[in-house]
Parts: structure tokens; C-alpha cells; sequence
């Protein structure tokens, strides 16, 4: 173990000397408070566990009926999926698009990538596939928004108390275990954990193979050599 | 804020305090620290196979542009009607004020103020806040730079849930769906309301953090 890692604060760039840190505590930079580590106990085991419920449920949540309202005898009922379809068959293709985005396909290539990351470290054959896949979740994260669409659920709901009779689905309850999967895989995930991890697979295979170990980048205390290069 | 300072990191002894000063930099996906031999060069993380730069290039210009993008897009996202709502043959359009209001009228204030938080709370200060930290970076103003930080951590964590709009008309068109007697469908700012989100939500991608700190080089080693 390198007694003195250094890293960087990656929102406010000061350079920092890593220290242990238990779980359930939490590492903060001192000068702007971002979150440097969390770690969270047998992380990879539970989110190979949260992902694979949630890969299980996907399919009902998304295509089984949520609703139904019932307005004098008129009844009228619709899965996540009908949404989407809905505002096409209007004309919103825009809209449209960003809900099959954001609510449909998002959340599932997210639960994919995060279930082979999980899956691949698990098991111990991460490649550079598995940190490229991971680096790809992280640019994907923010935009699935299923939890956001269960408000939207609720708010429709409450909307609609008035005028109909609101009967739950399988669909509804099918929907809750998705998003308590999906946001409990992308609680439990300790970012730092899985990095490190794939680094140690990363090198016992190459140490493996023969090959010499990636060269960690020294730290540089002495004066900056960037300012002298000179830009073109 | 109620951090751990002395389980924390800390600033190594006497040597240069930021990345860029000591010729590293981050990866801004894996958090890897690389070297940087030339300043300012972008290069390939070996961890991760992202770019990795020093700051993220055009980071202020790009995220003007999308700020201003969401600025206009706001006029009409909000003052156009956003749901038509046919009720035994006669259209009704509504805005996103109508709806608030139509809570408001109903009693229900908790949902009404959800509504409103989300839909037009939420781009007006993301819109404001953003347009404030680029500002405070123009006029290198050195004042508030954790809070400004942490309001930008704000607005980056609250940016999605403007979409709640979306997805409840996007339901409603579904389930309110009963023949002649009344059906719903979304309207013109439905389109423009997402313009904003979705231009929002990467102007906070495309900003780099790390500049609001810029502002303080040559570093005050008090400022802790």
C-alpha cells in the first residue's frame, strides 16, 4: 500500500493526501466539502443483488398496466410504456422521445451496465471493457429518472382523486421494486470501492500475463514544470 | 457542514496545493490522478479510457450558451399552454401556472407546491444560480466560493426533477382517456418545457466546478 496516495478534490482540484476512512463514514475535502468516499460494506455483492431484482421486474414494471381510472363505468388504464406511445400518437415526438429516454430506456441500460460491472468484479474477470462500461454509466446516471416519474405517478393520482376512481395495477407495485432497486443499487455503489477494484483485477492480470504493471503517476512536488513548456 | 476534518484528507505539507499547480490532473470519471507533461493537453485515462483534462475545455463558453438556450426556452415553456385538456367537446388549454393555481384553488397546497417547485422553482434558480457562478468567475469575485460550490452541487442534484411535469401529462394523456366524455393531451410548451430541462441539465454538465476555485490562485493557505 502506497503511504502516501495523493488525489485530487475533482471539484475543486486540491491535491490531498488520501486517509483511511471506515464505513458509514463519510470523506470530505476541506476546502469545498465534495464527497471523496463513502464506503459502503460488501458494496459489489449487494449491487450485483439490487441489479439482478431489478433486471427481474423491469419488464412488468415498464409494460404492465400502473392504473386504472374509472369514470362513471369508462374505464382507462396504461403502463409506462402507453405514455410513451401516447405522445407520439400526438404528434410529440420530442417529448416523446425524452420520456422513452429518461423513464424507459435509461434506467435499463443502466441496470445492465451496473449488473456486468458488479457481475465482472464479482467474479474477478473485469477487463478494460468492464471500466470503460462503468465510465459509460457514470455519464448516463443523471438521466434516468424513474424516481421523478413516480412522483409523476402520485401527482397524476392525487390530480385524478376527484373526477375518477383509481384502481392499482400489478404494474404499480411491479414499478416501486423497480425504483427500490434501481435507487438502492445506485446508493450501495461505492464509486471508489469498484475503481479500486478493477485497478487490482487490472494489474493481477497483467502481473498474470507477464506484463509490467501500469506506471502510477508520481507526485510532483517540486516547482510546476507546465508553466515552462510554453503553449503554442 | 458537519465534516470529520481530522479523519479527512489532508493539504500535503508544503507542497503546491492544487492539481494543475502540481501538474496532475483528474479524471473526471474514475477520479484517477494522471500527470500532465504539457499544460492545458488533454490525455487518454489508463484506467478508464476517458479524456482527461486539466479543466474541462470551453467549459464557460459552452455553458453560457446552454444557459442562455434554457432562458429563452423558459418564456415559452411557461407562457404557452402545456396540457389541452377536451372535456364533452369543448378544449380547454392550460399553462403550468393554470395547473399550480387549480391545486392551490382545490386545497391541495402540499402537491401544489411540489408542482410548483419542480416546474418553476427549479429552472428559474438552476437558470439564475448558473448565470450567477459565471458571473462571480468573469469578475473573479473571491467571496463565497464553498457556498457557491454548494449551491452548484444544488442545482446539479436538483436538475432532473423539472421533468415531473413531463411525465405527469405524459400519464394523463394515457389514463384520462375516456372517449367523448373527456380526454387529455399534451400542447405546444410541452416541447419547449423539455428544451429547458434538457439544456439545463448539460449546462451543469458542461461547467467545471474547479474554475470557482481558479479565482483564488495564488491559493490563501488560511482558507480552510
Amino acid at each position: 500500500m502506497n503511504p502516501k496516495k495523493i488525489i485530487l478534490c475533482p471539484e475543486c482540484d486540491l491535491l490531498l493526501e488520501m486517509s483511511s476512512v471506515e464505513e458509514g463514514e463519510k470523506l470530505l475535502c476541506p476546502r469545498c466539502g465534495a464527497i471523496l468516499g463513502a464506503p459502503v460494506k460488501d458494496s459489489v455483492e449487494k449491487v450485483l443483488a439490487l441489479t439482478s431484482a431489478g433486471l427481474l421486474i423491469y419488464v412488468p414494471a415498464i409494460f404492465l398496466p400502473l392504473l386504472t381510472f374509472d369514470a362513471a363505468g369508462i374505464e382507462s388504464s396504461g403502463s409506462i410504456a402507453d405514455s410513451f406511445l401516447a405522445l407520439i400518437n400526438t404528434h410529440f415526438y420530442f417529448t416523446g422521445l425524452m420520456v422513452f429516454l429518461t423513464a424507459i430506456l435509461i434506467p435499463l441500460v443502466k441496470l445492465v451496465m451496473l449488473f456486468i460491472v458488479a457481475a465482472s468484479l464479482y467474479t474477478g474477470r473485469s477487463s478494460r471493457k468492464t471500466a470503460v462500461l462503468f465510465r459509460l454509466y457514470h455519464h448516463l446516471d443523471e438521466w434516468g429518472m424513474l424516481e421523478v416519474y413516480m412522483i409523476g405517478i402520485l401527482v397524476t393520482i392525487i390530480k385524478m382523486l376527484h373526477m375518477a376512481h383509481v384502481n392499482y395495477d400489478v404494474g404499480f407495485y411491479c414499478f416501486i421494486g423497480l425504483l427500490a432497486a434501481t435507487l438502492g443499487s445506485a446508493a450501495l455503489m461505492d464509486k471508489k470501492l469498484f475503481w479500486d477494484e478493477i485497478d487490482k483485477q487490472a494489474l493481477a492480470r497483467e502481473q498474470k500475463e507477464g506484463i509490467l504493471p501500469c506506471r502510477r503517476p508520481e507526485p510532483n512536488n517540486g516547482p510546476p514544470a507546465l508553466s515552462t513548456q510554453g503553449r503554442p | 457542514m458537519n465534516n470529520r476534518q481530522n479523519d479527512i484528507a489532508c493539504n500535503v505539507g508544503q507542497g503546491p496545493v492544487t492539481g494543475k499547480e502540481a501538474g496532475l490532473m483528474i479524471c473526471h470519471y474514475c477520479h484517477k490522478v494522471v500527470s500532465c507533461h504539457d499544460y492545458d493537453e488533454a490525455t487518454i485515462c489508463p484506467r478508464c479510457c476517458a479524456t482527461v483534462h486539466t479543466r474541462k475545455p470551453g467549459s464557460i463558453t459552452y455553458t453560457w450558451a446552454l444557459v442562455l438556450t434554457s432562458l429563452i426556452l423558459l418564456f415559452p415553456a411557461n407562457l404557452l399552454p402545456i396540457m389541452q385538456v377536451d372535456y364533452l367537446g369543448s378544449q380547454e388549454y392550460s399553462t403550468i401556472m393554470d395547473g399550480i393555481i387549480y391545486f392551490f384553488k382545490e386545497g391541495s397546497y402540499g402537491i401544489g407546491i411540489v408542482i410548483l417547485t419542480a416546474s418553476v422553482l427549479v429552472p428559474v434558480f438552476k437558470i439564475a444560480g448558473i448565470m450567477l457562478i459565471l458571473l462571480s468567475i468573469h469578475f473573479r469575485w473571491k467571496t463565497w466560493l464553498r457556498h457557491k460550490t454548494m449551491m452548484f452541487r444544488f442545482i446539479e442534484f436538483i436538475g432532473r426533477w423539472s421533468m415531473l411535469d413531463i411525465f405527469v401529462i405524459a400519464l394523463l394523456t394515457v389514463l384520462v382517456n375516456f372517449g367523448f366524455f373527456s380526454t387529455i393531451s399534451a400542447a405546444s410548451a410541452a416541447t419547449y418545457f423539455c428544451g429547458v430541462v434538457i439544456s439545463t441539465m448539460l449546462a451543469a454538465i458542461t461547467f467545471d466546478t474547479r474554475l470557482i476555485w481558479d479565482t483564488c490562485i495564488p491559493p490563501n493557505r488560511e482558507e480552510e
